[in-house]
């Protein structure tokens, strides 16, 4: 009976540890074992081919600029929606006339379908027609409707901005209310203390909030990471990553592969899977994690 | 308090996770259609949008067929999808890729899903395989059996805007490059896109294609790809050259073909190439009348080409579901006659079968295009072509603004590593 009751917690766990085996390892093991594998374009495996698939990835003559293009996306639009997100928290912590109303507004990017935005955001943009180039026009930016300069989506450098702009848009309500959450669970007598201390509400801010809000910020930034980098929808709805792929990130390059090449396709997410591992197992040995969450 | 946050923290883990490998790419499986109950076979029929809008979208085309079918047919039901041109070969791919066949497509057919024995031959499901047009046999033949059948044919032309030629004080149609060169600069003067130039991933392998027979090269010399020929990288450097002095509209290697015809039929375009399905979306424009376009044959380095490119879609009968006798009574129904004239009179396309051919050779507006296409030139038809044709989308518009030999060379290579 006692050795029965032992096993019982297992029972409560137990879908748990299904789902996660189902949904989580077994797909891993899976693009691990395609990646391996010869798959072309009709999704028929051929047969393992040892390390082919990696060699014919590196060997593509836009697979580094891919990967630079990857890191500087994640690094930019990370630590933008960071930045608006701690000053945005700010804000919706105050007490203010119409506060509910405005903190629901920000949850509209978020519950927006992200496709939906990007699609909109690439129609605002049209060179000829699209609203975001006849304000700029009006505005006396933009010369000539229909320009190279009105073509924000065609030259790789403006497209980019772009789109970073458009993915830190969608990424700031998680982020805000994230921190937010952070801030309301800051006690007003550490403020009390601090002013006693003659902190001014700057010095407050470096010296009080900040420390404290640093598990929170932990976990927002990292969870912006992992989204950000593995963000498909924006970059393939409004330049599908071209021209040719001088706008591709490496998720957006794993897709393109994959209409040709399912094993070489798998190859890239196996270096997508393991990117993202390193760059979370660095984050959080640089922020020292453990002693964060479990001060 | 720190409880709740490490709880937190790994629920946002273990959801990211699940996230980041959704998006990794780990297809999911499902369940193939196939026989209901009741004797009823439902068959699945996946077809490209060739319509403008609504009205005139090709599901209602096939809706008409499939209640005329059902009528008749009462134990078979078609569900019919249709997918526009930018998605289809993706999405096609993607169904085949996860194993979820559909029983017929009617767009693209690529020789490669006959070589893994998915397809059925035209032999195996229309009673009378003979009437379908010759010319386009070889570009849907496999190892010498036929499993591409044309559906729907076209030929591409040179459209051009004869009110703006005349407000540039052009008089004669462009006949070579250097008169589509000077014309376009002309025509840039009054504020217009002087040529049109769809480089972008949706077609931009028929635009590529008939700058490259201009200059007499081409995807294929004798069977063996020769992206990089000489021919092909001077058709580009003469592009490039069009690019930077601004005759073109802005960044071609982005620019799909839908949205610029759609400007052209505005007025806004002096010349394009495009075939007949550029009538209907000029005449839905209501902008240009009659007497304002024409269409001439396409522009080449030193006079009209007397080829052109020839592009067929193509009808492709799937294995895996099982259903050869129902996908033979409906291709034989709707290969009828009536039914290859009917899409002709909507969409302005030409017909793939001999009888609906003769029936079409005293129309006028037809009449020039039909007797062009048993000359015309097609695209490649071996088992690397479908690849291939996925990396000159992606590619190929970026040779015009950076260096013409280096993205044809890195195209040739991915070709001759696919072949």
């Amino acid at each position: 009976m006692p050795a029965l009751r032992r096993l019982t917690p297992l029972l409560w766990l137990g879908p748990a540890i299904a789902l996660i085996g189902v949904v989580v390892l077994w797909p891993v093991v899976v693009m691990v074992q395609s990646s391996f594998q010869n798959i072309g374009g009709d999704g028929f495996v051929v047969g393992y081919d040892g390390t082919d698939d990696f060699r014919t990835l590196f060997d593509e003559p836009d697979f580094i600029s891919v990967l630079e293009r990857t890191v500087l996306w994640v690094v930019i639009v990370v630590a933008v929606t960071v930045l608006i997100s701690l000053a945005l928290a700010q804000l919706f912590n105050q007490t203010f006339p119409g506060r509910t109303v405005t903190r629901w507004a920000l949850i509209i990017p978020w519950a927006a379908s992200v496709m939906m935005t990007a699609l909109i955001f690439r129609w605002a943009l049209d060179p000829n027609v699209g609203v975001i180039n006849v304000i700029l026009h009006h505005l006396g930016v933009v010369k000539h409707l229909g320009s190279s300069q009105a073509y924000w989506l065609g030259n790789p450098t403006s497209a980019l901005a772009w789109m970073m702009a458009v993915a830190v848009f969608v990424s700031l309500p998680f982020t805000t209310y994230a921190i937010l959450s952070g801030l309301q669970g800051i006690p007003g007598d550490v403020y009390e203390a601090a002013a006693i201390d003659g902190a001014t509400s700057w010095k407050g801010y470096l010296a009080v909030t900040l420390p404290l809000l640093r598990p929170a910020i932990l976990v927002a930034t990292l969870i912006n990471v992992i989204n950000v980098f593995n963000s498909f929808p924006i970059i393939w709805e409004m330049t599908r990553g071209g021209p040719g792929y001088e706008t591709a990130t490496s998720t957006i390059f794993m897709v393109e592969l994959k209409q040709g090449n399912v094993g070489e396709s798998a190859a890239m997410s196996v270096i997508n899977f393991l990117l993202v591992i390193v760059i979370v197992v660095v984050y959080l040995g640089t922020t020292r994690w453990k002693e964060q969450v479990d001060r | 308090m720190k409880k709740k946050i490490a709880s937190r923290f790994w629920g946002g883990i273990a959801l990211a996770a699940v996230a980041a490998l959704a998006l990794a790419g780990c297809g999911s499986s499902g369940s193939s259609s196939g026989a209901a109950a009741g004797g009823t076979t439902t068959l699945k029929l996946v077809v490209a949008d060739y319509g403008t809008g609504p009205a005139n979208a090709s599901a209602k085309y096939w809706g008409t067929i499939i209640t005329a079918f059902e009528a008749s047919h009462p134990s078979i039901k078609v569900n019919v999808t249709s997918i526009p041109w930018t998605n289809f070969d993706q999405q096609v791919q993607t169904m085949i890729q996860n194993k979820q066949y559909p029983d017929i497509t009617e767009g693209d057919y690529f020789s490669n899903y006959a070589q893994q024995g998915l397809l059925y031959s035209a032999s195996d499901v229309l009673s009378d395989p003979g009437n379908l047009l010759p010319a386009f046999k070889a570009q849907g033949t496999y190892n010498g059996v036929q499993y591409g059948m044309p559906f729907t044919t076209s030929s591409r032309t040179l459209f051009y805007n004869k009110k703006l030629f005349a407000q540039a004080g052009i008089m004669t149609a462009p006949k070579t490059w250097a008169d589509v060169e000077a014309d376009a600069a002309k025509i840039k003067k009054l504020g217009k896109i002087g040529f049109g130039l769809p480089l972008g991933s949706e077609e931009a392998q028929a635009e590529s294609m008939l700058w490259m027979l201009g200059d007499g090269g081409g995807y294929q010399t004798a069977g063996k790809y020769t992206i990089n020929s000489p021919a092909n990288v001077e058709a580009f450097t003469f592009l490039k050259g069009m690019v930077a002095a601004g005759d073109t509209e802005p960044d071609p290697g982005t620019v799909d073909r839908t949205p610029l015809w759609e400007q052209f039929a505005q007025g806004s375009i002096g010349m394009i190439n495009g075939s007949p399905a550029l009538i209907p979306i000029i005449q839905s424009a209501g902008v240009l009348k009659a007497a304002d376009w024409t269409s001439v044959p396409i522009a080449g380095k030193a006079g009209p080409l007397t080829t052109t490119l020839g592009v067929c879609d193509n009808v492709a009968a799937f294995k895996p579901n099982g259903h050869e006798a129902q996908i033979k009574e409906f291709l034989d129904f709707a290969y009828q006659d009536k039914y290859q004239l009917a899409f002709d009179n909507e969409y302005d396309l030409l017909p793939a079968t001999t009888t609906a051919a003769k029936a079409l050779a005293s129309n006028p507006v037809f009449a020039p295009f039909l007797t062009a296409l048993p000359n015309s030139v097609q695209y490649p038809s071996d088992t690397a072509w479908a690849n291939v044709k996925t990396k000159i989308q992606d590619t190929i518009g970026t040779a015009v603004t950076g260096s013409p030999t280096t993205v044809l060379s890195q195209l040739e290579q991915a070709s001759t590593t696919a072949s």
